[in-house]
């Protein structure tokens, strides 16, 4: 078998492992892996079809990733044309049928072996001492600490607390509200909650709610008199701290 | 005269025009990366400084611009340095800048989407995924649907490997910004059959101010953009091929790759149109027979594409460019007539960027002719080249859509993606004469020095009145009515509890700062000229009137309008007039005094009222 043929058989199994990887329930990291391969597959076996094997280098990767970039964008509107609903199975199946595709068209037709490297592509590839390799590398580590510094700097970074307050009709259920505390106050909190009809004292709640922790009550709601809803944050009961009401 | 070379051949290998005996450097390809990833580096220490507390202090931003320096600097000595230069090396130079403003980019937002646009886009991948379905509704950014070639790309590649929609994204964008700029570079070389030309062209193309914001984010253009360099690489291979097979199979790549770029974003394939109309004319001046066939019937192809997509699938193409159109013409009437334009006479950013932007202006004005003057000397007959002559043209047509234009200053700089393609490859020639000048070699590093400088000013000319904007330079706390800056924790669970709590397409106030987060987190309909519900201090019957005829449902307003003037110059989308002082609490806060007009939400700096029960006596 030649080397050519090889490689797109091998583009061939990376597609079908996958299509299986998908539906065995493998770790997230492997299916990130095979799934990224599944992406980048059809481009490569269509390269196959598309270039000669003089077309190698810059030039050969940039057609694969255009390539696989264009299949899913021509192909959903494909899929799309025929009625089918662009969920993970048709993802999936367009980009396995595509790779299979082009994996039979690409061993059917080539006939090019590969060419032998200019000889001053070699040379060029002979120059490099290890050195070089080893700067990449430590240049990639430098660049992953970077994006590492960001990523920890952005969720680190302080914001202020807050706390919200809803009393929102439901969308389904008119006469009745969701009335609602979400604690982003970055710690346990407490609060008193007290519910006003026609500016009576209708119910009270005293919640602890943890940092990101929400509470949540649905209430009978009416437009034909006065409700609203008034959040004090514990000890301060002198002040609502949030208020919502249905304008009435 | 110029030997007439036939140039619908491919070049076997480039021949670059270097110095004869050229030296190894002594700065290697693997140390100026070296020296870019600690760029990256000193670069997104700046920006944790900033999310620390420190977005307005000096060094920070000293630390910003060292970074910077850190990676362009090197990688442009380098390019345009006399030393011997391999294919290879040209090649890891033009990739390592590539790779690590993108990782610059990818380090100032790392943990979500923040720009207007990037959160509009967001919505219609997440709509894809929801529904199943293209073309879904989008309230911030309707035409986008209708192109949704990136939001497929994404979707698919979401469902094959399960990551969120954020790290897809920047996937998809940073592999399409670098594969365009990977043409581009293979375009170029094709071209000029010198790597090193075509290292300096796109040298200068990472002027363009857009290059690190716009056409790498996550929108519909730099996926576009992308397919733009394959259509364009594949025709010139279409041409130029040495077999008919060859030429076949490169003919069917461009066709595709024509119809990925029509479906994926409407101006990108209209410039992929005009491209290679242009090559066509080009072609049938300089008599290249195959080339204007070949090309020309891509031409018809993309044209015929665009139009059908239009007609059956996006007509709303028309209407969303309407008032650019509009704005545009009214501009250059204005000229002829003699009158003003309405364009801006001064512009607001601090006088380094004025003077950074004067002197780009001037070194691309004086390239650009150097540059056709090496066109008509060397590649006359050159269809490919001869083209990019003429479509150089345009820098001096954006130019004077720059001072003659309402928006121009915008508009100009939106084309800049486009405009500078021919600008480069052309001002590339132009640097390469002027670098392999006999009276430069007399002076060597002198001279390659001084041309190193110049291009950095050129490059840090793109990143300082590119995006974000000065006053966004850094991340840091919340901005009154910015962009970035002004996405937050309480802003993103604010929109995300209008889509939960009062479903999707709500006809919304609100400012400027939160208006992408309610289209995109929030999937609402946020509405322009709303700016009359917010400066008044009772809610007349006059404003009830006027919200009754924009149809508002929702007024949400952020308190701290009330704190300072806005980071962007208006408050509220549309405005033309930036006020100058904060609006009083008592305009904000008198929907609570309105009867009607419930108070559904309050976050502290955040109420959300429905105004559809509001009672106001005539």
């Amino acid at each position: 078998m030649r080397r050519n043929q090889a490689d797109v058989i091998a583009a061939g199994a990376v597609a079908t492992a996958g299509c299986v990887a998908l539906y065995a329930h493998l770790p997230a990291a492997v299916i990130v892996v095979l799934g990224l391969g599944l992406f980048v597959a059809p481009g490569y076996v269509w390269s196959k079809v598309f270039l000669s094997a003089s077309t190698r280098g810059l030039e050969r990767v940039a057609v694969i990733t255009g390539l696989a970039l264009m299949v899913p964008v021509l192909g959903g509107l494909i899929l799309y044309a025929a009625k089918i609903p662009l969920h993970r199975a048709a993802w999936v199946g367009l980009l396995a049928v595509v790779t299979l595709t082009g994996t039979m068209v690409a061993l059917a037709t080539q006939g090019r072996t590969d060419e032998p490297r200019g000889r001053r592509e070699q040379a060029e590839r002979r120059r490099r001492p290890t050195w070089h390799a080893v700067y990449f590398g430590v240049a990639a580590a430098i660049a992953a600490v970077a994006v590492g510094i960001a990523v920890y700097s952005a969720n680190a970074q302080r914001y202020p607390g807050y706390t919200q307050l809803w009393l929102s009709p439901l969308r389904n259920n008119p006469v009745s509200a969701s009335l609602g505390v979400t604690n982003q106050q970055g710690s346990t909190t407490q609060y008193r909650l007290v519910l006003l009809r026609k500016g009576r004292v209708s119910a009270t709640w005293n919640l602890t709610l943890t940092d990101g922790q929400t509470w949540q009550h649905t209430v009978s709601f009416t437009d034909r008199y006065a409700i609203a809803a008034d959040l004090y944050r514990l000890p301060d009961l002198s002040h609502p701290y949030r208020n919502v009401d249905n304008g009435e | 005269m110029p030997r007439r070379v036939n140039h619908e051949a491919s070049a076997p290998a480039p021949a670059a025009p270097v110095a004869p005996a050229a030296l190894e450097s002594r700065l290697p390809v693997s140390v100026v990366t070296l020296i870019a990833a600690l760029g990256v580096l000193v670069a997104s220490a700046a920006y944790a400084a900033g999310r620390a507390g420190y977005a307005s202090s000096s060094w920070a931003d000293r630390a910003y611009w060292l970074g910077q320096a850190l990676v362009l600097a090197p990688a442009a000595g380098r390019l345009l340095s006399r030393r011997r230069l391999t294919p290879t090396d040209t090649a890891t130079l033009v990739v390592v800048l590539t790779v690590a403003e993108y990782l610059l980019k990818v380090c100032y937002s790392p943990a979500g989407f923040t720009f207007t646009d990037e959160l509009l886009h967001w919505r219609s991948t997440v709509n894809i995924l929801d529904t199943g379905k293209l073309f879904t509704v989008n309230y911030g950014l309707p035409i986008s649907p209708r192109y949704p070639g990136l939001e497929e790309a994404t979707s698919a590649l979401i469902s094959v490997t399960g990551l969120p929609v954020f790290a897809a994204g920047l996937i998809i964008a940073g592999t399409a910004h670098l594969l365009f700029i990977c043409l581009l570079y293979l375009t170029y070389r094709c071209l000029s059959r010198s790597h090193r030309i075509a290292g300096i062209a796109i040298l200068v193309y990472s002027c363009t101010p857009t290059l690190n914001s716009f056409d790498s984010m996550f929108v519909y253009e730099t996926l576009a953009l992308a397919f733009l360099g394959l259509a364009v690489l594949a025709s010139w291979r279409t041409a130029t091929g040495q077999s008919g097979g060859e030429r076949a199979r490169w003919f069917v790549l461009a066709v595709l790759a024509i119809f990925a770029t029509v479906v994926t974003h409407h101006v990108t394939s209209y410039m992929l149109a005009g491209s290679l109309l242009l090559v066509t004319v080009a072609s049938l001046l300089t008599r290249a027979r195959r080339t204007a066939l070949m090309v020309g019937a891509l031409a018809v192809i993309s044209v015929a594409a665009i139009t059908c997509w239009v007609i059956y699938i996006a007509p709303g193409t028309l209407s969303y460019f309407r008032p650019t159109v509009e704005g545009l013409a009214q501009g250059i009437s204005a000229l002829q007539s003699g009158g003003s334009s309405g364009a801006a006479s001064t512009s607001a950013a601090p006088r380094g960027n004025q003077v950074l932007e004067g002197a780009a202006i001037l070194a691309i004005t004086v390239l650009v002719p150097l540059g056709w003057w090496q066109v008509r000397k060397h590649h006359r007959h050159h269809p490919w080249i001869l083209a990019m002559a003429l479509g150089s043209l345009g820098w001096f047509v954006a130019l004077a859509l720059r001072v003659g234009t309402p928006d121009g200053q915008e508009l100009a700089g939106r084309t800049a993606t486009f405009v500078y393609i021919p600008v480069s490859l052309v001002a590339g020639l132009a640097l390469i004469r002027l670098v392999n000048a006999a009276l430069v070699r007399r002076w060597k590093s002198a001279a390659i020095g001084v041309a190193a400088a110049g291009m950095l000013v050129l490059l840090f000319d793109g990143l300082a009145n590119g995006w974000p904007p000065y006053w966004e330079r850094l991340p840091g706390s919340h901005q009154v009515a910015g962009f970035e800056r002004s996405v937050g924790p309480e802003e993103i669970a604010t929109a995300q509890w209008t889509l939960s709590a009062l479903g999707p397409g709500g006809r919304f106030a609100a400012d400027i700062g939160i208006y992408p987060l309610l289209a995109g987190y929030g999937d609402q309909n946020p509405l322009q000229d709303v700016g009359y519900l917010y400066t008044s201090a009772t809610y007349t019957p006059a404003i009830a009137q006027a919200a009754r005829a924009q149809a508002v449902q929702y007024v949400l307003v952020d308190q701290r309008l009330s704190q300072s003037l806005p980071a962007s110059g208006t408050y509220f989308p549309g405005d033309t007039t930036a006020p100058n002082q904060p609006i009083p609490i008592a305009d904000l806060t008198k929907f609570n005094r309105v009867r009607g007009v419930s108070r559904l939400y309050d976050s502290g700096d955040i109420v959300v009222y429905n105004l559809q029960g509001a009672q106001v006596a005539p």
